[in-house]
């Protein structure tokens, strides 16, 4: 097992687990929205890089990802 | 077994090949694009989407990310363990992956027979309609995995696994874990 991807792990689990309480117990603040979908972004990119070792890849690959991010939580947030 | 140095930094070798990647691209870009519909469908009718949303079980799925993103993980440890060429840790990994899958489809079915029985199908209203087709594309995503999984077993075994197989399945069964990443926050969080 690599020390670096139980670390990926845990940190997954805890940005999950703050998703949910922001989204059950502190849904009233004005950009929970945004924080919730910034927070699983990250869990998106932790898994591409680390996970499915992207970060090996070409560029080409990693921006894919990337601008795919981006546009997705910008599009969704503008339109909610 | 044949464990072949690729050079991922080419632009066609991506981790997993690049129909693979083809494939995760064109996947993502399905779901994504039906979740952003879904949510400017959310605008006709606020209040209907918001109520029928809080009929969702969190916890379970939270529980369910949790589940997936550890099965992730020990894909990624197979990976790992392959290249090392300790190949009975790879196949005891393999195990521990597929235990993850079938974990979250024990609890998406549970969700779903409690959906059912709440009056809460497909045809309830337009949340419904959304949430049953992208979690039910997701669940044959699963289910497909689980059955590439299974293959990848029966291959290392017999020791007849490459390198383009075990990344390729890996590649596949995270890509499981990319669209329940945007499912997640989407259907269960925000709206």
């Amino acid at each position: 097992m690599k020390k670096k991807d139980i670390y990926t792990l845990a940190l997954l689990i805890v940005l999950t687990l703050t998703t949910a309480i922001f989204s059950t117990h502190l849904n009233h603040l004005k950009y929970v929205t945004v924080i919730i979908l910034g927070l699983s972004a990250i869990k998106f990119m932790l898994v591409a890089f680390q996970f499915m070792e992207l970060k090996k890849a070409n560029p080409f690959w990693k921006s894919i990802i990337v601008i795919y991010l981006i546009l997705f939580v910008t599009i969704v947030s503008v339109s909610l | 077994m044949k464990t072949t140095k690729i050079d991922y930094k080419n632009i066609l070798y991506p981790p997993g090949g690049i129909l693979l990647w083809i494939l995760i691209t064109m996947e993502l870009i399905t779901f994504g694009v039906a979740l952003i519909v879904m949510v400017i469908n959310s605008k006709d009718d606020p209040q209907l989407f918001h109520e029928s949303r809080l009929h969702l079980n969190t916890t379970f799925g939270a529980i369910n990310t949790i589940f997936l993103l550890t099965s992730g993980f020990f894909m990624a440890t197979t990976v790992h363990q392959y290249h090392q060429n300790n190949y009975k840790k790879a196949g005891f990994y393999l195990n521990l992956t597929m235990i993850g899958g079938l974990l979250f489809l024990i609890i998406k079915s549970v969700e779903y027979y409690m959906k059912i029985q709440s009056g809460h199908g497909m045809g309830a209203n337009s949340f419904f309609m959304y949430y049953w087709l992208l979690t039910g594309f997701h669940v044959i995503h699963v289910i497909v995995g689980l059955v590439i999984l299974l293959f990848l077993k029966n291959s290392l075994k017999k020791e007849k696994t490459e390198t383009e197989d075990i990344e390729a399945s890996a590649a596949f069964w995270h890509m499981c874990d990319l669209i329940w990443l945007i499912l997640f926050p989407t259907l269960y969080l925000i709206i």
